[in-house]
């Protein structure tokens, strides 16, 4: 009579949930009566509501978390409706589908949770927890990531092409409960990754060695080379210094003595007196033509000046260091390549049927 | 032109706050003079050999210089009595220009001849002096003209006009306050409507030092 009664209700539900309500809205309704059916020993009408309620819960690709709880209680249910190996194959299901979930034991019954337990230690499976978006340096920083297991196990962690071919092997041995992994970004030679796509792969091992279950993950990978940076500018022709003489000096020279010696030479007459004897004037102006004479060879265009040469030369050396530093810093950014990892959605392959 | 002159002089004082640095100069130096007296009566010429000393103290554009020279001066040929000669100078000079100087400030010469009057020539003088280097940064040249603007003669003439100037090099040594000095000078006084010339010229080979 319950049972009837509770199909009623169910039936009465499912027939008022309006459409505009939604998909979500009709399976949230779905679990809920299926899990008050269990809360009211209705098992039968429990598994039935809940196996419909996974089914859709599939399609709508909703999260893990309430995938599970779906399956523990219909895992219960059928192991109170006596069902055990339906019951295994249910727990099995949530293994597989969660590695880390424990059923609620304020909820369920110790026969129920010591059978799931049971089923867990059984089923060999791994969950690959991936970070976000992430960026290493290669061969320097590290790309993490968290292998969970159900039980213990042998794994063969690794990364391959996407045709399955081996791209790297990271990790062979036993797991009792979970892993920390890393990869340094480069593949099994130590270069760069010379593909954009990969799989990390997980393969779990019965105690026997047969392969239990396959899960993996693709990434995607993407190499970043750093800027470099530019060459700095070699000294401009106008911070130069010339290094040769032009003629101005010399013209300097030789201008100002023959004025300076004509002024000598005619320095009486500008003050009116034109009777003075010459020979000192000329003996003075003589000299200051000597003079000049040598200051012009002094300053003689295209003589080197070795000042200017050498505050050239010194900002020449100061850009040659800035020129080593740039490559010296170049070369050290070349070897930082970053590799950027985007990890995509798990899949897990189970060569055995439950 | 007063007005005119007391700006120019407020600018250069204004300009020269902002270097107040005493700079001594001081330099002594060999001439060679040679007197030349145009007389009615005939013309009497004298040369020898005097020394001069001359210091100055410059402040900014502004610079205050004190020359003394003596020696003696001896009739060519022979005949005649050697004169005493000196000259003193107080001239107060501005650098309105990087290349030029102007100067003024009395001038007085004296010549003493035993057993005679001492005659003394006395000039306020203006001074106009171009300088600037030419060869390298190592040999300056110059040339300085002055003219008299007053003058208290103790001969018989009146006093007509009076010009001079000096033209030379200075060789600096590099980062060495020394400095040598080779210039030709002349002095040219009129007395008498032109009746009477005084001229005094001569060579001057001298080393200072000068503080820059």
């Amino acid at each position: 009579m319950k049972r009837h009664v509770a199909w009623l209700c169910a039936l009465a539900c499912a027939a008022g949930a309006a459409p505009s309500r939604g998909q979500a809205q009709t399976a949230d309704t779905l679990f809920a009566t299926g899990v008050h059916a269990y809360k009211n020993l209705e098992f039968d009408l429990a598994a039935s509501l809940l196996r419909r309620d996974l089914a859709r819960r599939n399609v709508a690709a909703v999260p893990v978390a309430e995938r599970a709880r779906g399956l523990a209680y219909l895992g219960a249910a059928e192991w109170f409706r006596g069902r055990r190996d339906s019951a295994v194959v249910v727990f099995r299901r949530l293994v597989m589908l969660d590695p880390r979930y424990r059923p609620d034991r304020l909820i369920f019954p110790p026969e129920v949770t010591s059978a799931f337990d049971a089923v867990r230690l059984q089923t060999k499976t791994a969950l690959i927890v991936l970070p976000g978006d992430t960026a290493v340096v290669l061969g320097t920083t590290l790309y993490r990531f968290w292998i969970v297991v159900s039980s213990f196990q042998q794994i063969d962690v690794s990364l391959r092409y996407e045709d399955g071919a081996p791209f790297r092997p990271l990790y062979v041995g036993p797991v009792g409960d979970s892993l920390d992994m890393s990869w340094d970004g480069l593949d099994a030679a130590g270069g760069p990754p010379a593909v954009s796509r990969m799989v990390l792969r997980v393969l779990s091992r019965a105690p026997t060695g047969e392969l239990a279950s396959i899960v993996q993950v693709p990434l995607a990978v993407t190499l970043v080379p750093a800027d470099t940076l530019p060459w700095p500018p070699g000294p401009a022709a106008s911070d130069l210094l010339p290094e040769r003489a032009d003629g101005a000096a010399a013209k300097r020279a030789l201008l100002g003595g023959l004025l300076v010696s004509s002024a000598v030479l005619v320095l009486p007459a500008v003050v009116g007196e034109s009777d003075t004897p010459s020979e000192p004037r000329v003996a003075v102006a003589g000299t200051i033509g000597l003079a000049t004479a040598l200051g012009f060879i002094l300053h003689r265009p295209g003589r080197p000046l070795p000042d200017n040469v050498r505050a050239n030369q010194a900002q020449r050396d100061a850009w040659q260091q800035r020129i080593a530093s740039v490559t010296a810093e170049n070369a050290r950014r070349r070897r930082d390549v970053r590799l950027t990892v985007r990890g995509g959605e798990p899949t897990t392959i189970q060569p055995r049927g439950p | 032109m007063k007005r005119g002159l007391g700006v120019l002089v407020a600018a250069l004082a204004a300009s020269s706050i902002s270097a107040q640095t005493i700079r001594p100069v001081a330099n002594a130096a060999v001439v060679t003079a040679r007197v030349r007296s145009e007389l009615p009566a005939g013309t009497e010429e004298l040369s020898g050999t005097a020394l001069r000393g001359t210091g100055a103290v410059a402040f900014g554009r502004f610079h205050l210089l004190a020359s003394y020279l003596q020696g003696s001066v001896q009739p060519d040929g022979g005949a005649g009595q050697s004169r005493d000669l000196a000259e003193g100078t107080v001239l107060l000079g501005a650098v309105p220009f990087k290349w030029l100087t102007l100067e003024t400030g009395p001038y007085a010469r004296a010549y003493s001849t035993p057993g005679a009057t001492t005659q003394r020539w006395v000039f306020w003088e203006l001074r106009a002096r171009a300088a600037g280097a030419f060869i390298g940064s190592a040999v300056h040249g110059y040339a300085e003209l002055w003219r008299a603007l007053t003058a208290d003669v103790n001969v018989p003439e009146p006093f007509d006009h009076a010009e001079g100037g000096e033209a030379g090099m200075i060789v600096r040594l590099a980062r060495s306050p020394l400095e040598g000095r080779l210039a030709y000078r002349i002095d040219h006084v009129v007395l008498g409507g032109g009746s009477r010339t005084e001229t005094v010229d001569g060579v001057i080979i001298g080393i200072g030092v000068a503080w820059r």
